[in-house]
C-alpha cells in the first residue's frame, strides 16, 4: 500500500510558522496521525490536516512573538550589560598590566580635564550664573553712548535722574526701574568706626530683582519718596560686624552721624558691585541737572517681553529725548540707550579675559585628546595579534569597537576624577591670588553640580574623541596578516601612519595657537611693564578722606588739607605731600570743557578732559614735571584770578604749535554762564587711565579756589621707606587735627596698580602655562611617533646603512619626514591663530594679534622643539649596526 | 497563598492529559486524549504553544524521543508533569472549589 502523501502547501505553511523549538515534534505528530486516518479515509484525513494547521497557525505566532519579546526585554538587555562589564573587566586588566602607559595617559587628562574644570568653574561662577535672582536674564541694565562726547557704550555712573525717569515713565518693556548711586559711608555705632561701599537707591532694587531680604525687608515706596532714614545691609555685613544677629532689625544705628533705622538684611549674592549698605536716594530729580549723570539704571523686563523688544523701544526713547533736549544739551545729539542683561554688564571687564581662557584649556584638552590618540595607535600596534585573535574567535567588529571604546571612556573617566582632584587645587590657587589682589571669589565660584556635570560631558567626550580613531583603526586588521609571525608589514600600517602624521600635525596646530596666544600676551604684559608712568609710582602711599560738610563748611574743607599736608610734611618719613581728587593710573572723573579761542569749534565732539582738583603739592609728590608756566602756589587762594593747569595732552591736542600759557577755558558748557580759568602751566602727560591706556587730556584746578563743595580728596604722600610703615603716623597726625576723622581706602600706588591689572597677569600667567604645557605635549607627541617609525624602520635604515648612506643622512631623511607633519601642523596653527585673535585683542597691549615677531618666534620655537624631539630617535637610528638591524624582526 | 501560580482552563486542560498518560506522554497521545475526555478537537499548535509555556512556568518538562518512519523521520517530543505542575493544579482547583462552594453546579437545577 502506497504510502499516503502529505498535503504538501499545507506542510510548508506550518512548516514556516511554527516555533522552531518544537517545530519538529508538531510536524511529526501530524504526519503519524495523518497516515493513521488515511487508513479510514484520505478525504477525512486531508480536511483534518487542513483543520490542524489553520488552528496551529495562532497558537505558534503568538508563541514566537511572546519568546521573541522576552528575548527582547531580558535577555538581550542582561547581555548588553554583561558585555559593558566584561568589556571594563577587560579595560581595567589591560590598564593594569600596561601601567606606565595608563598612567600617563591617565595623568595628562588628569591635567587636560581638571584645567578645563578650574577654568569652566570660574566661567559658571562669574559670568554665567553670578546671581542668585530667580530669573537673572529678565534684569537688565541700562547703557548709554554719546558719540558727540566721543564716550562709548557705559553703565556705571552713565544716567541723570531726569533720563531715569524717562525710562521709568515711558519704557512700557521695562519694570520696577531703579536708579542707584553709590559711595561710602560710614558706620559709626556697635563698634569700631567703619567705611562701608554703600548704594543710594531710586527704587526698591529687591523687588526688581525678585529677591526677598533674609531678614526684614526691603524698602517701601514712601520711604523712597521721602527718602526716609532706613538702611538695609548685606548678609556678609551682617554676619562679619553683627555676628548675624537677627535683633538688629528694627535697631537705630548711626550712619555717618545722623540715626537711621535698620529694616532689613538681603542675601549675600545680591550685592551689587559690592555695595553692602543700601540706603535711600536724599534727594529728588528736582535737585540734579539733566546732565548730572552719576547713577545706574536697572530695571526688570516685563513678562513676555525680551532683550530686543526693549532695546527697540529704548531706541525710540533716545530719539525722543534728543529732539526734545538736544538744543540745550549738545551730547544728546546721535547718542543711544542700550540695555543688557545685568550678568553682561556686571562681567563686562573680565569676560573677555575667562572666554579666552576657557578656549585656551579646550585647546589644551584637544591637544591631550590628539596625544593620548597617538599613543593608543601606538599601542595599537602591539595588541594587533590580540584584537586578530579575538576576531578570529567571532568577535564582530562592531563588539572590538565597543571594547576599545570602553578601554578609552573608563581611562578618560579616571583622568576626570583626578582632573576634578586638580581642579579643587586649581580654584583653590587662583581664588588665593585673586584674593591678594582684592577679588572674592569665595561663594561665587565651586565645583558645584552644573560644573561636575560639564566635568562629567567633557571627560566621557574626551574618551570617545581620542579612542574612536584608534578603535576604528584596531578593528580594520586583516586576521591573516596579523596572525603571522608578529604581523610585521601588516595591511593596517600605512593608514595608521597616515593617522599618527595627522594626529602631530593636529598637535602642532593647537600648540600653535595656544603658544602664540600665550606669546602675544606675555609680549602685552612686558611693554606695560616697560610703560613710562609719567610720574613716579614707587614709595606713594594714598588715602581718602571725606570731611564732614556740617563741619567743614565752605572754606574750611581746603583749608583743612592745606594744614594736613604741611604738617605731614613735617613727619621725619615724609618727603613730600599732596591732595587731590584723583590720582594716576586710576583717574575717573571727567568733564566737559571749552576753550576760548578758534579751536574751540574745530573739534566733532565735545572735548572732554580728566578734571582734578589739586593741592599745592600734588605734582612735586607724584613726580609730575612741571614742563612750563608755574604750579599752584599761595597766589592762587581763594577770590583770586582762577589759574588752571593743563597736561601736555591738553596742549598738544587743542593747542598745537601755541603756546597755551595766557589762554582761557571754562569748566562746562560753551554757553553756560560760569567763569573762565586762565592756563598758567603745563604738566607732563601721566598714563592717567592707566599703563595700558594713552595719556588723556587733564585740566587741573587749585582746591582753595574750587571751595568746601569738593569735600572728598585723596592724600597722596610720598615716603622715603616702605609707604606702609608710615601709615600710624599718618592716621596719628590726622586724629590730632581731628580725632573724629576716618581714613579708608588705603593703598600705595603699586598695589592700586597690580589690582587693576591683576586680570591681565592672571590670563598671562595661565595661558602661559597652558601654552608650555601644550608645547611639551606637542613635543611628546612628535618624539613617540618618530621613534616608532623609526622602529618600524629599522631594517630599511639597516639596509641604507648597509649600502653606504652615511649617519648624517640617514638622521637627516628620518628627521625630515618627521617633520613635514609638523611644518603642515605649524601652518594650520597660524591660519588658526590668526583667525581667533580677534578675541584676544581686547586682552592686547600695543602688540598686535597678527604680530609677526611672536608668530615668527613661535613658529620657530615649535619647529626646533619638534626638530630636537625627533632628533634623538633618529640619532638613534642612524647609530644602528646593520648587521642586527637587518635582523631585526 | 503558597506563591504557585494559578492556570488558565485550557492550561489545566493540558496539563491534566499529561498527567493521565504519565510516561506515555507525547503530542499525538496528548491531544488524543484531551479530544476522548472532552469531545472537543485541539489543534497541535495551540498543545504545543501551551507546553511551552508550561515548560518555561517549571510545570512541565519535556524530552526528544524517537523518531520513526510514520513520523517522516521526526522525533517525538515528550512531556511529564512536574510536582510543581501537581501544585499549581491542586491549589487552581481548590480555588475554584472555594468559589464554587455553596452554588448548585448541577446543570439540571438551571
Amino acid at each position: 500500500m502506497p504510502r499516503p502523501t502529505l498535503p504538501w502547501f499545507t506542510t510548508r505553511l506550518l512548516a514556516l510558522v511554527a516555533d522552531p523549538e518544537t517545530r519538529e515534534a508538531q510536524l511529526g505528530d501530524l504526519a503519524e496521525e495523518f497516515e493513521e486516518r488515511a487508513e479510514r479515509g484520505l478525504g477525512d484525513a486531508t480536511a483534518w490536516y487542513r483543520r490542524q494547521v489553520v488552528g496551529s497557525m495562532g497558537p505558534n505566532l503568538t508563541r514566537r512573538v511572546r519568546r521573541a519579546l522576552a528575548v527582547v526585554t531580558d535577555r538581550k538587555g542582561e547581555g548588553r550589560m554583561k558585555t559593558l562589564w566584561h568589556d571594563l573587566r577587560l579595560a581595567m586588566r589591560g590598564a593594569r598590566k600596561n601601567f606606565a602607559f595608563s598612567a600617563v595617559v591617565v595623568g595628562t587628562l588628569a591635567l587636560g580635564i581638571g584645567a578645563n574644570t578650574t577654568i569652566f568653574s570660574i566661567v559658571y561662577g562669574l559670568v554665567l550664573d553670578p546671581f542668585p535672582f530667580p530669573e537673572p536674564d529678565r534684569i537688565v541694565g541700562v547703557g548709554t553712548a554719546y558719540p558727540k562726547l566721543g564716550s562709548a557704550l557705559g553703565y556705571v555712573e552713565n544716567m541723570s535722574p531726569a533720563e531715569f525717569m524717562d525710562i521709568r515713565d515711558n519704557a512700557s518693556t521695562l519694570e520696577d526701574v531703579v536708579a542707584w548711586d553709590m559711595g561710602n559711608r560710614q558706620i559709626d555705632s556697635d563698634g569700631p568706626p567703619e567705611n562701608i561701599f554703600s548704594a543710594f537707591w531710586w527704587g526698591d532694587a529687591l523687588g526688581t530683582l525678585e529677591m526677598n531680604a533674609i531678614l526684614g525687608r526691603g524698602f517701601a515706596d514712601d520711604e523712597v519718596a521721602t527718602g526716609a532714614n532706613v538702611i538695609l545691609i548685606g548678609e556678609d555685613l551682617w554676619t562679619n560686624r553683627f555676628g548675624a544677629d537677627s535683633t538688629v532689625v528694627g535697631q537705630s544705628f548711626s550712619i555717618n552721624g545722623q540715626p537711621y533705622t535698620l529694616i532689613g538684611v538681603f542675601p549675600s549674592g545680591v550685592d551689587l558691585y559690592g555695595t553692602e549698605l543700601w540706603m535711600t536716594m536724599p534727594a529728588g530729580p528736582e535737585v540734579y541737572d539733566r546732565n548730572r549723570r552719576q547713577f545706574q539704571v536697572m530695571g526688570r523686563i516685563v513678562e513676555g517681553s525680551n532683550l530686543a523688544a526693549v532695546n527697540a523701544e529704548l531706541d525710540g526713547l533716545a530719539r525722543r529725548v534728543e529732539q526734545a533736549h538736544v538744543a540745550e544739551f549738545e551730547e544728546y545729539e546721535g547718542w543711544r540707550m542700550q540695555a543688557t542683561t545685568w550678568n553682561d554688564v556686571s562681567s563686562q571687564f573680565f569676560r573677555a579675559g575667562v572666554w579666552v581662557l576657557l578656549g585656551a584649556v579646550g585647546f589644551v584638552l584637544l591637544l591631550v585628546c590628539a596625544n593620548t590618540a597617538n599613543l593608543l595607535l601606538a599601542r595599537a600596534r602591539g595588541r594587533r595579534r590580540e584584537m586578530a585573535v579575538r576576531t578570529a574567535l567571532g568577535a564582530s567588529r562592531k563588539r572590538i569597537i565597543g571594547q576599545l571604546l570602553t578601554e578609552s571612556v573608563s581611562l578618560s573617566l579616571l583622568g576626570g576624577a583626578l582632573g576634578v582632584g586638580l581642579a579643587w587645587l586649581g580654584v583653590q590657587g587662583i581664588g588665593a591670588f585673586l584674593n591678594t589682589v582684592g577679588v572674592n571669589l569665595a561663594g561665587t565660584v565651586a565645583l558645584n553640580g552644573p560644573v561636575l556635570a560639564f566635568t562629567a560631558c567633557v571627560a566621557v567626550g574626551s574618551g570617545i574623541l581620542f579612542g574612536i580613531a584608534p578603535a576604528l583603526q584596531a578593528s580594520r586588521i586583516g586576521i591573516s596578516a596579523a596572525l603571522k609571525a608578529d604581523g610585521k608589514g601588516a595591511t593596517a600600517g600605512s593608514s595608521r601612519q597616515r593617522l599618527q602624521r595627522s594626529l602631530v600635525a593636529i598637535e602642532v596646530a593647537l600648540a600653535f595657537v595656544l603658544l602664540a596666544g600665550g606669546g602675544l600676551l606675555v609680549n602685552s604684559f612686558l611693554r606695560v611693564g616697560q610703560v613710562d608712568p609719567g610720574f613716579a609710582m614707587d614709595n606713594v602711599l594714598t588715602m581718602r578722606l571725606t570731611l564732614s560738610r556740617d563741619r567743614y563748611p565752605g572754606d574750611a574743607g581746603p583749608a583743612f588739607f592745606r594744614q594736613l599736608t604741611e604738617r605731614l610734611e613735617q613727619l621725619p618719613g615724609i618727603e613730600q605731600a599732596g591732595a587731590g581728587t584723583q590720582f594716576p593710573p586710576v583717574a575717573f572723573a571727567f568733564r566737559q570743557i571749552f576753550f576760548d579761542g578758534p579751536e574751540a569749534d574745530a573739534e566733532a565732539t565735545l572735548p572732554t578732559t580728566l578734571t582734578t582738583i589739586v593741592t599745592p603739592g600734588y605734582f612735586e609728590t607724584l613726580g609730575v614735571p612741571l614742563l612750563r608756566g608755574r604750579d599752584f602756589d599761595d597766589r592762587d587762594a581763594a577770590g583770586a584770578p582762577l589759574a588752571a593747569v593743563i597736561n601736555q595732552e591738553v596742549a598738544d591736542r587743542f593747542f598745537p604749535g601755541q603756546d597755551p600759557i595766557g589762554r582761557r577755558l571754562k569748566l562746562g558748557e560753551a554757553g553756560a554762564d560760569i567763569p573762565w580759568w586762565e592756563i598758567v602751566g603745563v604738566v607732563g602727560a601721566t598714563r592717567n587711565l592707566g599703563l595700558d591706556q594713552e595719556p588723556f587730556p587733564e585740566v587741573f584746578a587749585a582746591h582753595e579756589q574750587v571751595g568746601g563743595g569738593q569735600n572728598q580728596l585723596f592724600l597722596v604722600l610720598r615716603t622715603r621707606d616702605e609707604p606702609a610703615s608710615m601709615l600710624p603716623a599718618v592716621r596719628q597726625a590726622i586724629l590730632e587735627m581731628d580725632s573724629e576723622q576716618p581714613v579708608y581706602a588705603v593703598r600705595t600706588i603699586e598695589q592700586t596698580y597690580n589690582q587693576g591689572i591683576a586680570p591681565m597677569r592672571a590670563t598671562t600667567l595661565l595661558l602661559s602655562i597652558f601654552a608650555v604645557f601644550a608645547l611639551v605635549m606637542a613635543a611628546v607627541g612628535i618624539y613617540s611617533i618618530v621613534s616608532f617609525t623609526v622602529g618600524e624602520r629599522t631594517q630599511e635604515i639597516g639596509l641604507r646603512v648597509a649600502l653606504g648612506a652615511d649617519a648624517g643622512r640617514v638622521r637627516g631623511l628620518v628627521v625630515r619626514q618627521a617633520l613635514l607633519p609638523v611644518v603642515i601642523g605649524a601652518a594650520i596653527g597660524l591660519g588658526l591663530a590668526l583667525a581667533v585673535s580677534g578675541g584676544l585683542s581686547r586682552m592686547l597691549f600695543e602688540v598686535s594679534g597678527s604680530d609677526p615677531l611672536t608668530l615668527g618666534t613661535v613658529a620657530i620655537l615649535l619647529i626646533a622643539v619638534a626638530s630636537a624631539a625627533s632628533w634623538v630617535p633618529a640619532y638613534r637610528a642612524s647609530r644602528m649596526d646593520p648587521v642586527e638591524a637587518l635582523r631585526a624582526e | 497563598m503558597t506563591g504557585t501560580s494559578f492556570l488558565g482552563a485550557f492550561e489545566q486542560v493540558v496539563l491534566l492529559a499529561v498527567a493521565h498518560l504519565g510516561e506515555d506522554g507525547y503530542g499525538v497521545t496528548v491531544r488524543k486524549e484531551i479530544e476522548r475526555r472532552t469531545g472537543r478537537e485541539v489543534s497541535v499548535g495551540a498543545v504545543y504553544a501551551t507546553l511551552g509555556r508550561l515548560e518555561d512556568k517549571g510545570l512541565a518538562s519535556s524530552w526528544e524521543g524517537e523518531s520513526t518512519a510514520r513520523r517522516g523521520g521526526r522525533a517525538r517530543r515528550h512531556f511529564r508533569i512536574e510536582p510543581a505542575g501537581r501544585r499549581a493544579l491542586e491549589a487552581t482547583r481548590g480555588m475554584l472549589d472555594a468559589m464554587w462552594d455553596g452554588l448548585d453546579a448541577n446543570p439540571a437545577d438551571r
